[in-house]
């Protein structure tokens, strides 16, 4: 093997190396961090629980609009759709049943005022 | 005898130095080519986050809403639940110090409920120890 091709497998081995170290380095001992994350990133059952707590605010002021600039903090374009989804979510993972109800009322009353502003 | 002869002089090659130089630079490449393709174009995507990673003004939101849904439901257990889950180092402190700032700010409803929960949970905590 010529010298010069010695070397150039030396070197893309080196790049492969470095690589490596690279990737490891990027996403196991230091990935982003995201410290300041936002609402919209929360998992799903958190997300839920959220949602609940805005039912449970919802069932005890009767303050649509307040439920709905709660819920705009993880979903703005379409509550409905995301109240509904985390029913989903809580009645797939058995949440209590008059938790269930109580999300349930609060997604009725926001399609109510949907519809009336349609 | 007729001596021609002529000392040859064999003046010896220089080693050709061997640089390495190439390897460190392919590496510095790879490690370079690595942190773009972890940094930049597929960075560690954080979806599914919990409420501790949220920023400070989100805490607030949460630790608010938590408040207020406890002065509505009375449900201590799970208000201490779901504050469990913003990772406060000190729950009672983090829950005084946002109900001055929400008086501060004249939202006294909020205030009230947030200075309600702390003063609860401190109160649960040494029955909760004596226990």
């Amino acid at each position: 093997m010529s010298r010069r091709r010695r070397r150039y497998i030396f070197f893309f081995a080196a790049i492969l190396i470095g690589l490596a170290i690279g990737v490891i380095y990027g996403w196991v001992v230091n990935p982003v961090v995201y410290k300041n994350t936002g609402m919209d990133t929360l998992r799903l059952d958190y997300k839920t629980d959220y949602v609940l707590m805005a039912a449970e605010l919802y069932q005890s002021e009767g303050d649509l609009a307040s439920a709905l600039t709660r819920i705009a903090y993880i979903e703005a374009s379409s509550p409905l759709a995301f109240v509904t989804t985390c029913i989903d979510y809580a009645e797939q993972h058995n949440y209590a049943r008059e938790d269930i109800d109580i999300m349930w009322y609060l997604a009725s009353d926001i399609d109510t005022a949907l519809k009336a502003t349609n | 005898m007729n001596d021609q002869t002529q000392e040859l002089r064999i003046t010896p090659q220089p080693e050709e130095k061997s640089h390495h130089w190439y390897l460190l630079t392919g590496i510095i490449i790879g490690i370079a080519a690595g942190l773009i393709i972890t940094w930049l174009l597929f960075p560690v995507v954080y979806q599914d986050t919990s409420p501790a990673s949220l920023s400070p003004a989100y805490k607030e939101i949460y630790r608010s809403t938590i408040a207020q849904v406890y002065a509505a439901t009375g449900n201590l257990e799970r208000a201490a639940s779901r504050l469990a889950l913003l990772e406060d180092e000190d729950v009672i402190y983090a829950l005084g110090a946002q109900a001055q700032r929400a008086l501060a700010d004249g939202q006294e409803k909020e205030a009230r409920a947030l200075a309600l929960l702390a003063s609860e949970i401190q109160a649960a905590i040494p029955t909760e120890t004596s226990e």
